[in-house]
């Protein structure tokens, strides 16, 4: 239960001072993804969860970060951060009040302090640690922010990836409903963003607290059959409102996770939220640029994992396989398969006909020139490629790649002679 | 195990309390810098990664002040290693405070890159010799100073014992816990984003007490690499 007569102890003063370093460390390093209008959205949405709640040590904070690994976490300070990679799964307001509400739970109830005092008596606690803090990420898969989080706190990794106790994850999914209902936000929010988070794009083997999947379906249970059978529901075409508004408010930032997502060699991921955009607005030469960027990156994989790669055996396998290969390696070991061969013909052409919608949608976006280009070099398709890069140049001749185009560019010329 | 046999494993762990390992076999070069089709001349150190843990009884905590001391002190060995190679260091352009958020975030999608990359490094360090490991041209986008031909990532980890976790360790000798300082230093062509080199200088944690100590065995580390001409 929710204790605001918590005592303070040396142990929780230390923890709270490696917390607020954490804090520090997300913005210095670049984690925490800055934008006044998403940061005025997350800010009214957690306030409202939040109320009138006023805890010793916690000044509530509400902040994306800049991860596309779908994952969010609570530190108890009231600093509750939420990935891009789950902002862009999320599907409404709805369900973005349901994260939070299960975050600020955590908060509310000192959760962290509690199982930090649990853990620290426990000689296995050490062994967690000491093997969290190793040079490998958790499952080769971890984002950003589960790196910095590692890096500074293998404590909060372990509450962060891992989650809290049982129980107390069972008391932030139950408590969370009811105060996202009190705030008034739907109460299907939360079963709902439990089976938003059950898409498994990437065939993870990590089982992070907010994509285990047995137990994202022991919770759409339980949360569901929490809710009054007379509890408010939204209507149909409520629903497509509430969608489109909250995508709506999501589209820079999605846009941006896209590119995270490709950095961080999500494929599948990128095309999930770059059609989500092209959905949303198929008329924006900057969306399908997006999309046309998700499959040239997608390379030869198919855009959906089979029923067959989404077995257990499958998915180990596969995470053994990003261990031990780079993505270059991955990249031309496809290629050299019949299948490969054919995912790639079928997502350069995708790529091609969507950089093209782009530029016939706004013919001086340089990005979809620029894209091209890669595309085109890529394929082999040299002269197109050199004229691409060229048309880039012309329309963005200061941008901030502008001198890597210049050298793709000269490397082309010099290797056409 | 005979007593005669335990007494000569303490000894052995007690010379690797004061083990200094830099080891210069732990070095691993592109062939294009061993052919000397790529030189050195400029490098740019990117901001160092460098995480030390206190050990005690009841398990570890951060040190994060300083860590970054420690990541600061390690920057400055590896700038003067590289420049009594003749190599010129070029002024750390990413001051946080004057970066703004595009900046920041190019910084740090780079730093995340070499982090994918650096289990396979420190893993399969042999296959840098085969040209095998690339951030791509990406780096590019940092737009570094434009004579720079490197980039330097630095990364470590450090394990420092209370006295009664160090206690705890002897006692428990069999266990092999014992407090170490890993560091590593990958070099990296600032226009292609290939691995030029990357080194691994393992040692006991007195390195991170003693600066005398830290130099010396980054200085082993980079021995390989070719002086610039």
């Amino acid at each position: 239960m929710s204790d605001d007569k918590f005592e303070f102890g040396e142990v929780d003063q230390k923890l709270l001072a490696q917390i607020k370093l954490l804090d520090e460390r997300f913005e210095k390093e670049g984690a925490v993804y800055h934008d006044s209008t998403l940061d005025a959205y997350l800010t009214r949405v957690g306030m409202a969860i939040v109320a009138d709640k006023k805890l010793e040590n916690v000044e509530w904070k509400f902040r994306a970060l800049r991860d596309p690994v779908p994952n969010a976490f609570a530190l108890p300070n009231g600093s509750i951060y939420i990935n891009t990679g789950l902002l862009a799964l999320l599907d409404d307001e709805n369900q973005l009040a349901a994260v939070l509400a299960h975050e600020v739970t955590h908060v509310t109830h000192r959760h962290t302090y509690s199982r930090n005092r649990t853990i620290r008596k426990t000689v296995l606690a050490i062994n967690i640690l000491n093997t969290i803090s190793n040079w490998h990420p958790v499952a080769g898969s971890a984002g950003i922010a589960i790196d910095l989080i590692a890096a500074i706190s293998p404590l909060m990794l372990t509450l962060s990836v891992l989650g809290y106790s049982r129980d107390q994850e069972k008391e932030a999914d139950l408590e969370g409903l009811k105060i996202a209902t009190s705030a008034g936000f739907v109460p299907d929010g939360m079963p709902n963003a439990f089976k938003s988070m059950q898409k498994d794009i990437e065939g993870e083997q990590l089982n992070s607290f907010y994509n285990d999947h047995p137990r994202l379906r022991e919770r759409v249970n339980y949360t569901s059959n929490s809710i009054a059978a007379d509890a408010r529901k939204l209507t149909d075409d409520e629903a497509k409102t509430a969608r489109g508004d909250y995508l709506a408010v999501m589209e820079a930032v999605d846009r941006h996770n896209v590119e995270l997502a490709i950095n961080k060699g999500r494929f599948r991921s990128a095309v999930f939220v770059s059609q989500k955009l092209v959905d949303l607005h198929p008329e924006s030469s900057e969306n399908n640029f997006y999309l046309a960027e998700s499959y040239r990156a997608l390379g030869p994989r198919n855009a959906e994992l089979t029923a067959k790669q989404m077995t257990s055996g499958a998915k180990k396998k596969a995470a053994k396989n990003r261990n031990k290969r780079t993505l270059e390696e991955l990249d031309a070991e496809l290629l050299a398969t019949p299948e490969g061969a054919e995912a790639w013909k079928s997502n350069s052409e995708k790529s091609e006909k969507l950089f093209l919608r782009s530029l016939e949608l706004n013919r001086l976006n340089a990005s979809a020139r620029r894209g091209l280009g890669m595309l085109y070099e890529k394929l082999n398709r040299k002269d197109e490629a050199v004229n691409q890069y060229a048309a880039y140049l012309e329309l963005a001749p200061n941008a901030i790649d502008a001198e890597r185009i210049r050298r793709r560019l000269a490397v082309l010329k010099e290797s056409s002679k | 195990m005979k007593l005669a046999g335990r007494v000569v494993f303490i000894i052995l762990c007690s010379v690797f309390a004061n083990y200094d390992a830099a080891n210069v076999n732990a070095q691993y070069l592109n062939p294009k810098v061993v052919e000397k089709k790529v030189t050195i001349r400029s490098a740019t150190i990117l901001p160092a990664k460098v995480e030390i843990t206190k050990e005690s009884a009841k398990g570890a905590e951060m040190m994060v002040a300083e860590s970054a001391e420690i990541s600061g002190k390690v920057t400055e060995a590896v700038g003067q290693a590289l420049q009594e190679k003749k190599i010129n260091v070029v002024t750390n352009p990413f001051d946080p405070t004057a970066m703004d958020e595009t900046r920041k975030y190019t910084l740090a999608d780079i730093q995340t890159r070499y982090d994918a990359l650096l289990p396979k490094l420190v893993n399969k360090s042999k296959d840098v010799k085969k040209a095998r490991f690339t951030l791509g041209d990406e780096v590019m986008l940092l737009n570094v100073h434009k004579d720079a031909d490197a980039l330097i990532f630095i990364r470590g980890q450090g394990r420092v014992f209370t006295k009664g976790k160090m206690a705890f360790s002897i006692v428990n000798i069999f266990n092999l816990d014992f407090p170490y300082t890993l560091i590593t230093v990958g070099i990296v062509d600032a226009r292609s984003g290939e691995v030029l080199a990357f080194t691994k200088p393992f040692s006991a944690s007195k390195v991170l007490k003693d600066p005398k100590a830290l130099n010396k065995m980054i200085v082993k580390s980079l021995k390989k690499l070719p002086p610039s001409t």
